[in-house]
């Protein structure tokens, strides 16, 4: 499900790139699965149908999706577009702290800690929350 | 396209006890409007932008200044008028039009009126046929003029205060209706509305009026990746106000808690970021604004707003 935050600060645009590549991420939308025409989603999200068309534009710049004249936009094949776009914020949060003298060990922690050395919770059912 | 070029109004007011005196409305404002977008007028009350919206239609007559609808002046010509429609927030001259009066009214007016449409619409509002207009409620007055200007079939739509008295289901009815006219024919609706949220998810573009004079006219996401608001920390002292200017960032607010100073400036992150290199500050972070908070400083900047209010 595409969740925007409208009052929110990034752009819409960003907001609904993000949500479509967590649905990509997530296996929800899978390879040549084909997105939402323009006038649906944007009647869906109460936003306006330039606004999709841009998100669908920079989607498919970035290769994780692919468009097909006067039939649509279909999801490809290569994920790391849609990772890229789901860990930007990682990316950014992780510099900022490295930047601010947190050592690279303590850092390297966080990952071993948060992910477990296992593979996602996505590709293997349903996660454990303690 | 709509060009206005260097549009200038003013108004002659005369108040009880008091000679004439020229009221300025609006001073010398140029946006270009594309085709196929959604635009939308912000302002703080008495900004000026209902007289924008009367010039753009020919309702009033440019004193100074040029508007052209896809090159041809609007005034007192009826081609130029047959492309644009314009939902005035004032509906009580039509108070003793029943719906059906209102159509034939307006397909007297617009050659491509469709009665079809206009009868689907009502029918989907359930709007009565037989009653007065002036027995409806301001909802209703609102949902029978917009149902009148969706029917008329203009490559323009111009609307004050578009979704003033409607219920949430009706906005997004509304919302839903714009949506169809852009993609199945590429209309182009302006806007206005007090409520920056909404004109955030609905606009392509905006532009700002205060007093009569604009204050920007862009997309939304220039508008609001051109503003942030942005925290420094230098344990030899706060940055000053003069420090940030002197980097050349034009500060539209500045306030200081301890060594920690926070501002709104304006430019785009990076360009920020970069200029901000010259301070050795400790920590600088810096977020992006919301449309509402960009709606705030910039006029807050420009001496409109709560402080203002509370020193008078």
């Amino acid at each position: 499900m595409i969740r925007l935050d409208i009052t929110g600060r990034s752009p819409i645009y960003e907001q609904l790139c993000r949500e479509i590549c967590g649905e990509i991420a997530r296996g929800l939308l899978v390879e040549n699965d084909r997105l939402p025409a323009a006038r649906v989603l944007a009647k869906d999200l109460g936003i306006n149908p330039n606004t999709v068309a841009k998100a669908y534009g920079m989607l498919e710049r970035d290769g994780i999706i692919y468009s097909v004249s006067g039939i649509g936009c279909f999801v490809s094949k290569e994920k790391a577009g849609a990772y890229r776009w789901l860990t930007e914020d990682f990316r950014r949060k992780t510099r900022e702290a490295f930047g601010a003298g947190v050592p690279k060990e303590a850092l390297l922690q966080i990952l071993e800690e948060e992910c477990g050395g296992e593979n996602s919770p996505q590709t293997q059912g349903v996660k454990d929350d303690d | 396209m709509i060009e206005i070029k260097n549009v200038t109004m003013d108004f002659i007011g005369k108040a009880v006890g008091e000679p004439r005196k020229i009221l300025r409305a609006l001073e010398d404002i140029s946006i270009r409007i594309p085709d196929g977008c959604v635009y939308g007028f912000l302002g703080s009350n008495g900004a000026g932008k209902s007289t924008l919206m009367r010039l753009m239609c020919g309702v009033y007559r440019t004193q100074s200044g040029s508007i052209t609808i896809d090159g041809s002046e609007v005034w007192d010509n009826p081609e130029a008028k047959a492309n644009i429609f314009f939902v005035n927030d004032e509906t009580v001259q039509y108070s003793d039009f029943t719906l059906e009066a209102l159509a034939k009214y307006f397909a007297s007016y617009y050659d491509n009126f469709s009665f079809e449409t206009f009868h689907r619409l009502i029918g989907t509002l359930g709007l009565p046929n037989d009653r007065k207009m002036g027995t409806f409620s301001k909802g209703m007055k609102r949902q029978s003029v917009v149902a009148a200007a969706l029917s008329c079939g203009t490559k323009y739509i111009v609307m004050d205060e578009a979704f003033d008295g409607l219920d949430p289901a009706m906005r997004k009815m509304l919302k839903d209706i714009i949506v169809d006219e852009m993609i199945d024919r590429n209309a182009t609706l302006i806007v206005s509305s007090h409520n920056v949220a909404e004109i955030n998810e609905l606009c392509d573009r905006a532009m700002l009026l205060h007093q009569g004079k604009l204050v920007f006219d862009d997309e939304i996401d220039n508008i609001r990746s051109g503003v942030s608001k942005v925290q420094v920390a230098r344990r030899s002292g706060p940055v000053t106000k003069e420090e940030f200017e002197g980097l050349g960032l034009s500060v539209l607010q500045y306030s200081v808690m301890g060594s920690v100073v926070q501002t709104v400036v304006k430019g785009v992150g990076e360009e920020i970021t970069q200029k901000l290199e010259g301070l050795s500050a400790d920590f600088v972070e810096m977020v992006p604004l919301t449309l509402e908070e960009v709606f705030i400083y910039e006029l807050e900047a420009r001496g409109y707003g709560y402080e203002s209010l509370a020193e008078n």
